[in-house]
Formats: C-alpha cells, sequence, structure tokens
C-alpha cells in the first residue's frame, strides 16, 4: 500500500497543479464574492497539502501489515481487467461504424469466448441473445436513438 | 396530525396500478441485486437511472426506492446459504446466519431475516415520516450562510464517520469538488476545465461518474477472478420460523430498528456500519455472548433489522436537508435533481405529493418484500447457478446503455469508461469513492451559496460565524476534525509502543 500512497500523492500533486493553473485564468475574487478562480485555486491548494502529507507519511511511517497489499492484482487477473477495459473501449470508438447492436455482439462474443472460455457457437448465441434483448428493450421500446452503423441497424 | 394526513395524502397518489408496479419492479431488481454478489444497490441504482428519464418522478423514484430497501433484504439470502455476503451490509449476517445454514437453519435464518427485516423497514418508514418532515420545517430558517455550513458539515460528516482513511476521503472529497468546477460557473459564466469540448459545458454528469466508478469498477474487480458458488438448498417449508423463535427475537429486531435508523440520520454511516453496531448491541446486551460466531438468531435479527432501518434514516438527512447520508443516497439525490426537483427543506413545500408518495410507497415496497422474499427465495436462490461470467457482460452492456443515454453520444461512454479505471484504481489503493461523488453533487450548492452569503453580506466574511445556526454547524465540524485527530494520534501512539514492546 505505500507504493500505492506514493502513486496517489503524486497524481495528486499534478492534479493539484492543473487546478492552481487553471485557476489563475480568472478573477479570484469580484467585489464582494469569490470569482470563478476562487474555488479552482482553493482545491489545488488542498489538494496540495493532502498530497504532500500523504507522500511525507510513506516515508516516516513503518512498515506494516497494509504496506504488504499490492496495488495491482495478479497477472492473470489484471489481464482480465485489462481485456475487459480494452473491449469496452473498443465499443465506444466502434459503435458509430458498426452500429449499436452489432457493437454488442460483438463484445459479447469475444469477452464470453476469450475471457470465461466458452466455445465460439455458444459465445456468438450469447451474443446474440444479448444484442437482440438489449436492442428490444432500449432501441425498438425506449427508442433510445443508438447509432445506425453501415448495416443501417 | 400533519403528518398522517399528508401520508394519507401520499397512498391515495401512490396505491395507483402503476406506482405499485414500479415498487414491485425495484423491489425484485433490488432482491436480485442483493442476491447476486458483484453489484451493489448504489451502483445499480446509478445504472438505472438514466433509463428512468422518460419517466415521471414519482414512479422512478419510488422504483429506485424499493430497490435500495430491495436489497437490503436480497444480501441475506447470499450471506446465508453460500456465506458470500451479496453487499457489504450482510457480512455479519454472512456470519452468523451461514452457521446457522449449516446447523440445517437455512430456513429459520431467511424467515428470521425477512420478518426481521420487514419490521424495521415499516418501523423506519414511520421514523422517516416523523423525522424528516420536523426536520424539514425547522430548516426553513437556513438562509446561503447556514446552507454552506450545512453542505460543509455534510461533507466532513461523511468523512469522519465513514471510518476510512480520513486523507484518502478527504483526497476523494476534494478532487470531487473540482470535478464540480467542470463548467460554465455561476459568477461569471466563465468555462473552467472545458478545453473547448462542448460536451462539458453543462458539467460532468454525476451519473457518468458514479455509474465508472460504482458500477463498472465493482464489475470490473468482482470479473478478476471465476467466480463459482454452490448455494445450500432450502425447502419451502423449512422457511417459516416458528412464533416462539419469532418472539425470542423481538428485542433484537426493536434494538436494531433503532441502531439503524438512528445511525444513519448521521450523513456517512450507511447500512454497513449500522449492521455492525447492532451486532455489537446485541452482543453486548446477550446473557450468551460466547454463543456469538456460532449461529445464534439475534445476530442474524438485530444486523439485518438495522440494515433495512438504516435505508429510512438515510432518507432522513436527504429528504430535509438536501444531503445524502449515504452513496445510494447520493444516487437518489441526484436522481431527484435529474427529474427536476430540488432536494432540500423547500421539497415539503414545494413538492409535498412526491415525498410523501415516496415515503408512503415504501410501506407498500416493505409488504411487497416479505411477500416475494418469503415464498420465492428458493427461486432466488437458484439464481446464484447463473455463473457471474453471464452476468457482468450484461451489467457491462447496461451501463454503456445508461451512459450514452445521459446527452446520446459516445463522449460520456468515453468518460464513463476513464472513471471506470480511476475508480478501480481508487477501489485498489483504499481511496473511496463516495466523497468523491458526494462533492460532484454538493460542490455547485457549496460555491452558490458561499456566493450568494457573500453577497448579501457585502463580502463580510464573518457573517458564518455571525449567524448562530451557521456557527454552530461550523463548530460541529471543528469538534470532529479535533476528535478525529485525537483518535488518530493515540492509535499511531499505541501502535509504536506496540512495536517497541
Amino acid at each position: 500500500m505505500r507504493k500505492a500512497d506514493r502513486i496517489f500523492g503524486v497524481i495528486g500533486l499534478g492534479l493539484a497543479l492543473w487546478c492552481y493553473l487553471e485557476s489563475r485564468k480568472f478573477d479570484y475574487m469580484t467585489e464582494f464574492t469569490p470569482g470563478p478562480g476562487f474555488l479552482p485555486f482553493w482545491v489545488g491548494v488542498a489538494l496540495a497539502i493532502l498530497s504532500l502529507y500523504l507522500l511525507f507519511d510513506t516515508v516516516k511511517r513503518k512498515p506494516s501489515e497494509k504496506d504488504g497489499k499490492k496495488l495491482l492484482p495478479e497477472k492473470h487477473a489484471l489481464y482480465r481487467v485489462a481485456f475487459i477495459v480494452f473491449m469496452l473501449f473498443v465499443v465506444k470508438f466502434s459503435m458509430n461504424t458498426l452500429g449499436f447492436p452489432l457493437t454488442l455482439f460483438v463484445f459479447t462474443t469475444v469477452i464470453l469466448a476469450v475471457l470465461e472460455k466458452y466455445s465460439l457457437l455458444k459465445s456468438a448465441g450469447y451474443g446474440i441473445a444479448y444484442a437482440a434483448v438489449t436492442w428490444l428493450i432500449f432501441e425498438y421500446v425506449l427508442t433510445m436513438g443508438f447509432p445506425k452503423g453501415f448495416l443501417g441497424i | 396530525m400533519d403528518v398522517l394526513a399528508n401520508l394519507m395524502g401520499g397512498f391515495a397518489t401512490c396505491l395507483t396500478l402503476s406506482n405499485v408496479g414500479y415498487a414491485a419492479l425495484g423491489a425484485f431488481l433490488g432482491t436480485m441485486v442483493g442476491i447476486l454478489p458483484g453489484l451493489g444497490p448504489s451502483a445499480t441504482m446509478a445504472i438505472i437511472l438514466p433509463i428512468t428519464f422518460g419517466m415521471d418522478a414519482t414512479p422512478a423514484m419510488i422504483m429506485l426506492c424499493s430497490l435500495y430497501y430491495g436489497a437490503m433484504y436480497g444480501g441475506s439470502t447470499t450471506s446465508i446459504l453460500v456465506n458470500v455476503p451479496g453487499e457489504a451490509s450482510s457480512v455479519i449476517t454472512a456470519m452468523e446466519g451461514h452457521q446457522l445454514a449449516k446447523k440445517g437453519k437455512a430456513g429459520t435464518a431467511l424467515g428470521l431475516s425477512a420478518i426481521g427485516s420487514f419490521f424495521a423497514g415499516i418501523l423506519g418508514t414511520i421514523g422517516l415520516a416523523f423525522t424528516a418532515s420536523t426536520l424539514a420545517e425547522f430548516s426553513l430558517r437556513f438562509g446561503p450562510a447556514e446552507l454552506f455550513s450545512l453542505v460543509l458539515m455534510g461533507m466532513f460528516t461523511i468523512i469522519f464517520v465513514s471510518g476510512k482513511d480520513v486523507v484518502k476521503s478527504l483526497m476523494s472529497m476534494v478532487i470531487g469538488l473540482g470535478l464540480g468546477c467542470v463548467g460554465t460557473d455561476i459568477v461569471e459564466g466563465k468555462d473552467r476545465f472545458v478545453y473547448g469540448i462542448s460536451e462539458l459545458l453543462d458539467g460532468i454528469d454525476f451519473v457518468i461518474l458514479v455509474m465508472g466508478t460504482f458500477g463498472i469498477a465493482e464489475v470490473l474487480e468482482s470479473a478478476e477472478e471465476f467466480m463459482k458458488i454452490t448455494p445450500m438448498k432450502v425447502k419451502f417449508s423449512e422457511l417459516f420460523p416458528s412464533l416462539a423463535e419469532i418472539w425470542y427475537c423481538r428485542w433484537a429486531i426493536l434494538r436494531g430498528t433503532l441502531v439503524g435508523f438512528g445511525i444513519c440520520c448521521i450523513p456517512g454511516s450507511g447500512p454497513t456500519i449500522a449492521s455492525f453496531l447492532a451486532y455489537g448491541v446485541e452482543k453486548s446486551v446477550s446473557k450468551h455472548p460466547e454463543k456469538f460466531g456460532t449461529g445464534v438468531l439475534e445476530g442474524v435479527a438485530g444486523p439485518e433489522s438495522s440494515n433495512n432501518a438504516a435505508v429510512s434514516g438515510a432518507m432522513v438527512p436527504m429528504f430535509s436537508l438536501g444531503i445524502p447520508g449515504s452513496g445510494a443516497t447520493a444516487v437518489l439525490l441526484g436522481g431527484m435533481i435529474l427529474y427536476g426537483l430540488k432536494p432540500g427543506p423547500m421539497i415539503f413545500v414545494e413538492n409535498a405529493d412526491f415525498v410523501w408518495a415516496v415515503i408512503a410507497s415504501m410501506f407498500i415496497g416493505n409488504c411487497i418484500l416479505i411477500v416475494m422474499n418469503l415464498p420465492l427465495v428458493p427461486l432466488f436462490a437458484s439464481l446464484l447457478r447463473i455463473p457471474y461470467g453471464l452476468i457482468y457482460p450484461a451489467i457491462l452492456i447496461v451501463c454503456i446503455v445508461g451512459a450514452y443515454a445521459v446527452a446520446s453520444g459516445l463522449f460520456e461512454v468515453g468518460l464513463m469508461l476513464v472513471f471506470a479505471i480511476a475508480g478501480y484504481f481508487m477501489k485498489k489503493g483504499g481511496v473511496p469513492a463516495a466523497p468523491m461523488l458526494m462533492a460532484l453533487l454538493m460542490g455547485p450548492m457549496l460555491e452558490r451559496n458561499l456566493y450568494q452569503a457573500l453577497n448579501l453580506a457585502h463580502g463580510n466574511v464573518l457573517v458564518f460565524v455571525q449567524r448562530p445556526i451557521s456557527a454552530t454547524l461550523l463548530a460541529i465540524i471543528v469538534l470532529m476534525a479535533i476528535f478525529v485527530g485525537i483518535r488518530s494520534f493515540r492509535g499511531k501512539k499505541a501502535a509504536i509502543e506496540e512495536a517497541e514492546e
């Protein structure tokens, strides 16, 4: 956890600097009231103080049981998580091209086949079922207006 | 007497076929969510929220509230049958309930849990009806200075009471305040943190943050490993505890109700803390505390009652003050804002029909849940046999749909994924996401009230300590900070002394 705290501390400092730089573009105060730069400035200051405290604490504190806990999971678990995130981004970037139901079909089929080790046929079957039910509820009944891809669906 | 008259009016509004239907749907979804490990009530409500956009506020809130306390009912099923808590507030039930199941008393544990939850839900809702309206009436005296101090106190209470790492919780809160700055500011109409992205002009929708950090992040963590669950079988005939067993647990149910409701009126507590406290109370008043952990009836009845009463308790600050008492009530509060309502004391004046209909629906929802949970437990338990590998892709799909529905665009889907990655690592690093969500919701309110208070006082900063209610609220924050600081210092000192020994 010590390593994780250091990483969060550094990220916190980065965010603090970002907030401070953003606050400089606006007025800190108007005649009576805080200006648009007031809150971002103090967010930056508070975040900087807290991040420095966290970093200082990781140096000063004695090792404890918590410090043995890893930030990242085991390799196989990390692979699963990373793969799911990758597929979610694939959905985001391909939906305009492939269209809503086809994207969800590909997403479900790949996830089930690669991660859950279902056969390709079974994965495709579930993929069709999930895509069809989702399309039926959200596009046909609720008319949410999802992107239509090159197939026009 | 006003309360009773208002409640009758609420029943008149909510006792329509569609509203009762939505209550039943919410109860069913909540029970399923409670049963299935890997997804909590907050995440599910966040996922369902965009789908309710086209609905009226009243049935939407009825469904979401039913979902919330339905999850408390459902969580005990997995805890008792599988020793895996369906959601966090059922951890204690897993400890005692599963031991009872091993003794062949799974049905008794399930039945007692449902009955205790029912009584606690009804009593808690009565408490909500009387407490929220009284508190709302008192808080009508609040001006911008008081509201600023109240919001600040609410945010700090959530951090100090939750028991999580204070520094990391504060960081999470401050980041949430920063996220709340994104968009057009209220003072000069300037665009902050927008960088020419038109989708950010209205700020970051809290639904995106919740679905990412609560919904998808939770799914990612659960999906790390294959989850194989083999629940114990329960026959319908074994489900009902005897009258003697129910009578034996009557005081445990009442104590659990009082603990759960009272604790969760304080923002930040939540049903999980309530259930642990109730267990501690039962153990301390028991004539045989050594038996706790081996399967005692009070060890199930007390905590299960408290986590249901906690739902009503958490709604007291939400309805009366506009301050969310927990992550789940933060989602409910956000929903109310999305439906065009103004949470806070004025809601009892401007939208009284809505509030009393929702409160009345909680009575109906609890009745539906006891009917649903007792005879249908064997059916719900069979859901546990569905491989989690088939469930989480469906959850992710619903999240994508929900994010798209917010603004009919894929930008929000991308933003949700960014928050999901951040939320996942925050979970791993022990940084709670709830303060960030609360700050995103409350930050604009905080800024607006600060602006209005200083404007009215012509820039006099002392207005916050000159007004008695505001000064009292700020003093509470200082006292809490001192108390937490002393406790932390003593904890560190004890740890150093232990290490030296």
